[in-house]
């Protein structure tokens, strides 16, 4: 085998593996996305051929969902008839409805490494995988283990090789496996020689090899490429850590066999197969196809039948003295409290934009040795923000002491410590309080700490970046996300720009519950930045010129929604004048209505909460799952996400959308062009469609594309989490996470004029790929006509939405009425998600002018 | 007093089978009927206290209704209580509370709800029969309960495959100390001659008259309940299990391996001390099996990097200096340092998830690399040689793997020529011979007779060994064990002292559980379903009823404390004569192996991720 095509081996199997970093840096994105380039059915039909992963329901599920009435009988007939043609209407409906088709599991990569097992008599992977896993465990471990592993700078075969040659004991069995690591000079080739033979196998071999520990393969790969995602680095490559597993492959084989083996390429009966060749889908494959398009578009019509009908109202905003205004994330657990902020408040105005507010940095909290991203992973920050002082200290917990394992200060801890431990886990079970251990979204960045934000001297670098933003750059900022949100005018005396994270405890994926545009952590950093920025005279001065107008009694202040425990904390508070702060004074009785309205509309899902009993209650039980150790759910993070609208928030008031919308704040009037737009856009289907993906995969196969249960989960070298003492690392989402999302892809719902959205799509094929593709779907509102345009086959076509909207006047009592999931079985879980309303509450009736 | 001692044995049976009557997605009666029981139990236990204190701090025997009387032994059901044991039932009762309250979320819309609580309620009782058995009859009782326990938590995520193998590995282990503590029985009915009331235990003194060889017993005895500690407290060299162990929810391996269970040799040790108190070579070897444990076992840890592991063996160095402690005679000291421990051990397992959160943090803000490590010199490759032991646990569970499992399969191998049929046939002519003979025993001549018990007792371990490597079907595995069982019956009816009821006693229990074995693996066979041992079927998924109903076939068959088979058991080996070395040893590999087998048949059936795939299954490495 050549260099090249080792390289393009090398290419491919990175390009397979899962790229989830440590899970500090825990951050959405498609599971599948080696597979991208393919069209999305088709794409996850061979994932699950090749890797026996289950992408949609079974025909079963799907039938039974049918029985329930979740899928509609008439959209049914509908995607028969889009996709099949009209001739074969009954045909089709009878393979939907009733046919039999045999399921057969084969996944292809396995097939070949599994040989050994016959021939050793035993499982090779038993053999090799437990000692594979604690040493390359111990290698990266980031600071469990009492003793470091030694050498960790000089690459993990280097390592091993000089612990073996200079330590009495050794890792291997036999000679030969001990003297090729000794000798140093076995490249991978030689290695795969003894083990595979033919080269054409190499391949297949090391997919088999990889893949039956997806996990540990999948995080090397994402160290090799993103170092610092570990503070204490090491070095690591992919390369070195297939060449020790081989290595311990000889050894074990060796111990079965003697050295005279036959590599496993020249035994009888093995013939080379290409895992990747292009895989014809069956009928069965096909009906699968049609019943999850049904299951998706029976959701997605009624929130466009929605949509459509409120177009038809022709509302427009009302022009009342603003209250104060808000920018939140796009996220979408905001969507009910911005629906609460309104509702509270009438004359409030709500906006969204991704959560790091433009505002790409480093943050370095006061006494931090590293710096922390808190902006999309694609963008690499070209400026640091330095926190220059912190009051409040950081607590520690004996219980985490490492010291308490070993023997003496063991004998010690548990004498001194034991009685304690009995007190303490009574009071963490009855009045459970935050502690240091427990991951506090507030405690990210002290409160009333000072952050550097204004750059003195930009050549100035640290680390290579420049500390603080200059005014110019400021301005740009500020401009940037304005012009995004449409704000550029008629500004109230108070714009609270909110950030959110989240507090949960005994929970190692708390970075999945934070801020997605921030890389997983809570975006108050960039909220308190980008104040200051709007906030700044010079800032004010440069963007008069460019037609936004800030007043000057105009005050912009941070805050951050914690979203597990529904409180909003404020920052720069000090930075009021005498009038702001009386004005804040009033607007936080609001704040905390809506917080209490939120709070309870979130309780409905949680079975420890009973929502009858006092607001106060509810929000104290919702405020304490966020820091009880027992709580394995202290909130629900993004599940049911299904859709991002893109346009003016007053176009869906009315519409009740149940927590599932990413809600991103656009003008297009004025924007007639699209050039905002495009800018708006471009973010939009990495963030929402990752987070989205993720979500569905792990959905559909909780054990292979998630993490499991993460009941059983066990903390591995501060970088992940697997199930067991010999267990492989499992990325993906925990079973907990995602038990109430129904799987369905991304709707984004843009407003715009289709001919405007189109030109936008052609100009960026990157983009345009997640929806030509069918990764995400895309449907635009058209403010012309009210009209409806579905993009399909690289065009817009109008869409006649089919169902009823369902309307009620009471949207509360909907929801608080709503039935509970029983198990969290697909059938049950449905059901606790509310169907879209139009609800019309009283001060929604004064806008609605017909 | 006797009442109260009834009640904390009564209090969580009563709870377990409220318990069987809810389904899974009823949560609440299933959490409030185990908190109740465990509740009741803590006030009782606290009242015992009070009323133990009052009396001057005396241990009380209470001696109950005889289940089972024969000449020299007796089965009653007689609880002990003293200070230890006190202690012991009060720390579980507390931590079992507090472990409740905690899963009641924790679990909540687990798929397995029910049964985690029901075995959890189950290893409660176990545990309270062990702590208040007031002979060693009873005190197995609670120790087979417990085992059987541990391997339903392990394999709680019984659809993934490592957690059944290691649950199938465990309980391998398990069942050595179980049949230690059974030859421990044993032999303690042929040197006292009757059965042992802990009440009156003081010694080995008042030998039976033909007890000869007191030097050998002296060791004997202390050393089968050393084993039977070892291996529950996860001593060296048996320390690799306990690691592998934590399978189950957090919950789970907080109150089994992070403290109870995992303790429990402790307790034996104290509750058998005066048999080897006076033994001052024997506390010796105490002493030097935790001075190892202390030694390996903190070096092991040292170099975990993971969480729970690491917990797991700092655990195990602690459990090691209590051996120390007791071996020294501080017993109260080592009771101070189990409750605390315990304690310790598995609050740092409830919480241990949030340690990445918060040694991220630390690491953070104080995070400075550490110190090369140098190669020059003999200390530094002393310390990279501990390094590299450490790493692979001293080899401790591959040494397990070698010396235990695989020289077994070679055994079972070695009879690979004999098909399946022509065991069958073999089996049978000797067999309605021997019962024939068993019948009428003038016919067999006198120098024959002498080797029969060991003859029939071989020729039932090949029958055992046989099914031990059986792969193609599991109802011919099963038939040969019971074919052991009928043999090894025989084996004990040609033994001297032959009372046909005791093996009907024995026989009754095998033959019930054997025919529900077999109609359940026959109705299995029927459905089309695979039913060979090749590999882990995981059959539970579709037939979750009959896999329950296959458990008990199982754990009758195996001799667990359910059926009289247990009792009937005893018995028989209450026949073999302190001479009789070759057929103990038979026997009790005969009934080592029978558990393994049924074991390993029951997983491979029922466990492990389900072959069909027509939903999701967990890859083989997860």
């Amino acid at each position: 085998m050549s260099d090249f095509q080792e390289a393009l081996l090398f290419e491919r199997l990175k390009h397979h593996l899962p790229t989830q970093a440590a899970l500090k840096d825990f951050v959405h994105h498609n599971p599948l996305h080696s597979f991208q380039e393919m069209e999305f059915f088709k794409a996850i039909f061979s994932a699950s051929k090749i890797f026996g992963i289950k992408p949609t329901f079974s025909m079963n599920e799907y039938r039974r969902l049918h029985q329930a009435g979740r899928i509609d009988s008439e959209v049914i007939e509908r995607i028969i008839r889009q996709e099949k043609g009209g001739d074969d209407v009954d045909a089709w409906q009878e393979k939907l409805l009733r046919r039999g088709y045999p399921h057969v599991y084969e996944p292809k990569v396995g097939r070949l490494r599994s040989r050994w097992n016959a021939e050793l008599k035993c499982s090779l992977e038993d053999r090799v995988q437990p000692l594979l896993f604690r040493i390359i465990c111990s290698y990266l471990d980031q600071g469990i283990s009492l003793w470091p592993f030694p050498f960790e700078d000089q690459g993990v075969v280097e390592a091993v090789r000089k612990i073996e040659k200079n330590s009495f004991a050794s890792f291997f069995r036999s000679k030969r496996a001990r003297k090729l690591l000794l000798d140093g000079e076995a490249s991978m080739q030689d290695l795969l020689k003894i083990v595979v033979g033919r080269e054409e196998l190499y391949e297949q071999y090391l997919f088999d090899q990889q893949f039956s520990h997806k996990g540990w393969s999948g995080i090397i790969n994402a160290i090799e490429d993103q170092p610092e995602t570990l503070f204490y680095q090491k070095k690591i490559d992919l390369r070195g850590f297939i060449m020790l597993e081989l290595l311990l492959e000889i050894d074990a084989i060796d111990q079965e066999l003697g050295e005279g083996w036959k590599p496993l390429g020249e035994r009888s009966g093995v013939i080379p197969e290409d895992y990747f060749e292009e895989i014809p889908l069956g009928e069965m494959e096909e009906v699968l196809k049609l019943w999850q398009l049904a299951f998706e578009w029976s959701y997605y019509d009624e929130v466009l039948a929605g949509v459509g009908y409120l177009n038809k109202l022709k509302r427009r905003p009302h022009d009342n003295q603003k209250s104060f205004q808000a920018v939140f994330c796009v996220d979408d657990r905001e969507c009910s409290i911005r629906r609460y902020f309104e509702e509270v408040d009438p004359n409030c105005e709500t906006y969204g934009a991704p959560g790091f507010f433009g505002v790409s940095i480093y943050f370095q909290p006061f006494g931090g040795k590293f710096f922390e991203k808190n902006c999309p992973v694609p963008i690499t920050p070209k400026h640091v923000i330095q926190e220059l002082e912190a009051k409040t200290p950081h607590g520690s917990v004996p219980f985490h002491d490492k010291h308490s394992h070993t023997f003496f200060r063991g004998l010690w801890c548990s004498l001194s410590l034991g009685l304690t431990s009995g007190a303490r886990m009574i009071l963490d079970l009855f009045r459970p309080t935050m502690r240091a251990d427990i991951a506090d979204a507030f405690a990210h960045m002290d409160i009333n700490g000072k952050l550097h934000i204004e750059c003195d001297d930009p050549e100035q670098k640290i680390n290579g970046v420049q500390a603080g933003y200059t005014v110019p750059e400021m301005a740009d900022v500020v401009e940037g996300i304005l012009r995004g949100i449409g704000l550029i005018s008629d500004f109230a005396e108070m714009v609270y720009i909110v950030a959110h994270g989240s507090s949960s405890a005994n929970n190692p994926h708390h970075g999945a519950h934070d801020c997605g545009a921030c890389s997983g952590r809570p975006g108050a950093p960039n909220a308190r930045v980008f104040a200051h920025m709007a906030n700044h005279p010079r800032v004010r001065e440069i963007l008069k010129g460019r037609e936004i107008d800030i007043p000057e009694s105009t005050h912009f202040l941070p805050a951050m929604h914690d979203t597990a425990s529904d409180e909003i904390g404020y920052y720069d508070r000090i930075q009021l004048s005498e009038k702001g702060r009386e004005n804040h004074k009033a607007n936080l009785v609001n704040i905390e209505k809506a917080l209490d309205l939120n709070a309870k509309e979130r309780a409905r899902r949680f079975a420890s909460i009973d929502v009858n009993q006092d607001i106060r209650k509810i929000r104290r039980a919702i405020k304490k799952r966020s820091h009880s150790y027992f709580e394995p759910r202290p909130e629900l993070g993004h599940g049911t996400n299904a859709l991002c609208f893109i346009g003016a928030r007053h176009r869906l008031k009315g519409l009740f959308l149940d927590r599932r919308a990413f809600l991103q704040s656009y003008d297009y009037q004025q924007d007639p062009e699209g050039e905002v737009l495009a800018n708006v856009l471009a973010p939009l289907p990495g963030v929402c469609g990752g987070i989205n993906l993720e979500y569905y995969f792990s959905r559909m196969d909780i054990e292979k594309m998630g993490a499991g249960t993460k009941l059983p989960h066990n903390v591995v070298g501060l970088i992940g989490v697997a199930n067991s003492s010999d267990g492989d690392l499992r990325p993906g989402l925990p079973l907990q996470m995602i038990e109430n999302h129904d799987p369905v892809r991304l709707l984004m719902l843009v407003e715009h004029r289709p001919e405007v959205v189109l030109r936008i799509l052609k100009a960026s094929p990157e983009n345009c790929e997640w929806f030509s593709k069918g990764w995400l779907h895309l449907v635009v509102s058209s403010p012309d006509d009210g009209e409806l345009y579905h993009f399909k086959d690289g065009g817009f076509q109008p869409y006649e939405p089919l169902a009823q909207v369902s309307t009620v006047d009471d949207i509360t009592n909907t929801i608080h009425s709503h039935p509970k999931m029983r198990s969290n079985h697909i059938l049950d879980a449905t059901r606790e998600n509310i169907p879209v309303h139009v609800y019309d509450g009283s001060s929604r009736k004064t806008e609605l002018t017909k | 007093m006797e009442l109260l001692i009834s009640i904390l044995v009564v209090a969580p049976i009563l709870a377990l089978l409220v318990g069987f009557c809810f389904s899974n997605h009823q949560e609440k009666p299933i959490f409030s009927s185990a908190i109740t029981g465990v509740g009741v139990n803590f006030v009782v236990a606290l009242t015992v206290l009070v009323l133990w204190l009052q009396g001057g701090m005396e241990s009380v025997f209470v001696k109950g209704p005889v289940l089972y009387y024969a000449k020299e032994t007796e089965f009653a059901l007689s609880f002990f209580l003293d200070g230890y044991g006190l202690s012991y039932i009060l720390l579980s009762t507390f931590l079992t509370g507090i472990i409740i309250l905690f899963s009641r979320t924790y679990l909540h819309r687990e798929k397995g709800f029910k049964r985690f609580f029901n075995i959890l309620k189950f290893f409660y009782c176990g545990l309270m029969v062990l702590l208040l058995a007031g002979n060693l009859e009873i005190l197995f009782v609670g120790w087979e309960i417990i085992g059987v326990t541990s391997f339903f938590l392990i394999s709680f995520y019984r659809e993934r495959y490592l957690p059944v193998k290691n649950a199938v590995k465990v309980v391998s282990l398990y069942r050595v100390a179980d049949i230690s503590m059974l030859l421990g029985i044993w032999v303690c009915h042929h040197y006292f001659g009757r059965s042992l009331n802990f009440g009156e235990l003081n010694g080995l003194h008042n030998a039976q008259p033909h007890i000869m060889a007191h030097g050998f017993y002296e060791f004997f005895i202390p050393a089968t309940f050393l084993l039977a500690a070892m291996v529950k407290s996860a001593q060296v060299p048996f320390s690799s299990w306990l690691p592998r162990a934590m399978e189950g929810p957090t919950t789970s391996s907080a109150i089994f391996y992070g403290s109870l269970s995992v303790h429990i040799g402790v307790f034996l040790l104290i509750r058998t001390s005066p048999l080897w108190e006076d033994n001052s070579a024997f506390r010796w070897l105490v002493g030097g099996v935790g001075l190892v444990t202390c030694f390996s076992t903190t070096l092991i840890g040292r170099v975990q990097s993971t969480i729970k592991t690491q917990i797991a063996y700092s655990s195990v160095a602690q459990i090691g200096l209590m051996f120390i402690e007791v071996a020294m005679g501080f017993y109260g000291f080592a009771i101070i340092h189990f409750v605390c421990n315990a304690l310790f051990r598995s609050h740092q397992l409830l919480v241990s998830p949030s340690v990445l959160n918060y040694q991220i943090h630390n690491q953070f803000f104080h995070f400075s690399k550490p110190a090369g490590q140098g190669t020059a010199g003999l200390w530094n490759k002393v310390k990279l040689s501990c390094y590299s032991l450490g790493v692979q646990e001293f080899r401790l569970d591959r040494f397990m793997f070698q010396s235990f499992w695989r020289p077994l399969k070679k055994a079972g191998n070695f009879f690979t020529f004999l098909g399946t049929q022509n065991t069958y046939i073999l089996a049978l002519p000797p067999f309605l011979i021997g019962v024939y003979a068993a019948y009428h025993k003038a016919v067999v001549p006198e120098s024959i007779l002498k080797f029969l018990p060991e003859g029939f007792a071989l020729v039932g371990l090949v029958f055992i060994l046989k099914a031990f490597v059986e792969r193609r079907s599991a109802l011919n595995a099963w038939v040969l064990i019971v074919v052991n069982q009928l043999y090894q019956s025989l084996a004990f009816s040609f033994n001297e002292e032959f009372d046909m009821s005791q093996v009907y006693l024995y026989l009754s229990g095998i033959s019930v559980s054997a025919f529900i074995g077999i109609w359940v693996l026959n109705r299995m066979r029927n459905n089309g379903e695979d039913i060979s041992l090749a590999k882990f079927h995981g059959h539970s998924y579709e037939y979750p009823r009959l896999a329950f109903l296959f458990v008990f076939a199982c754990l009758g068959l195996a001799g667990f404390p359910i059926t009289p088979t247990f009792i009937g058991e005893d018995l028989m080996l209450g026949h073999i004569h302190e001479n009789q070395f070759p057929l103990l040893i038979l026997i009790v590999l005969n009934l080592i192996m029978d558990g393994l087998v049924i074991f390993r048949i029951y997983s491979r059936l029922f466990l492990g991720p389900h072959e069909k795939g027509y939903h999701e299954t967990a890859y083989r490495s997860s």
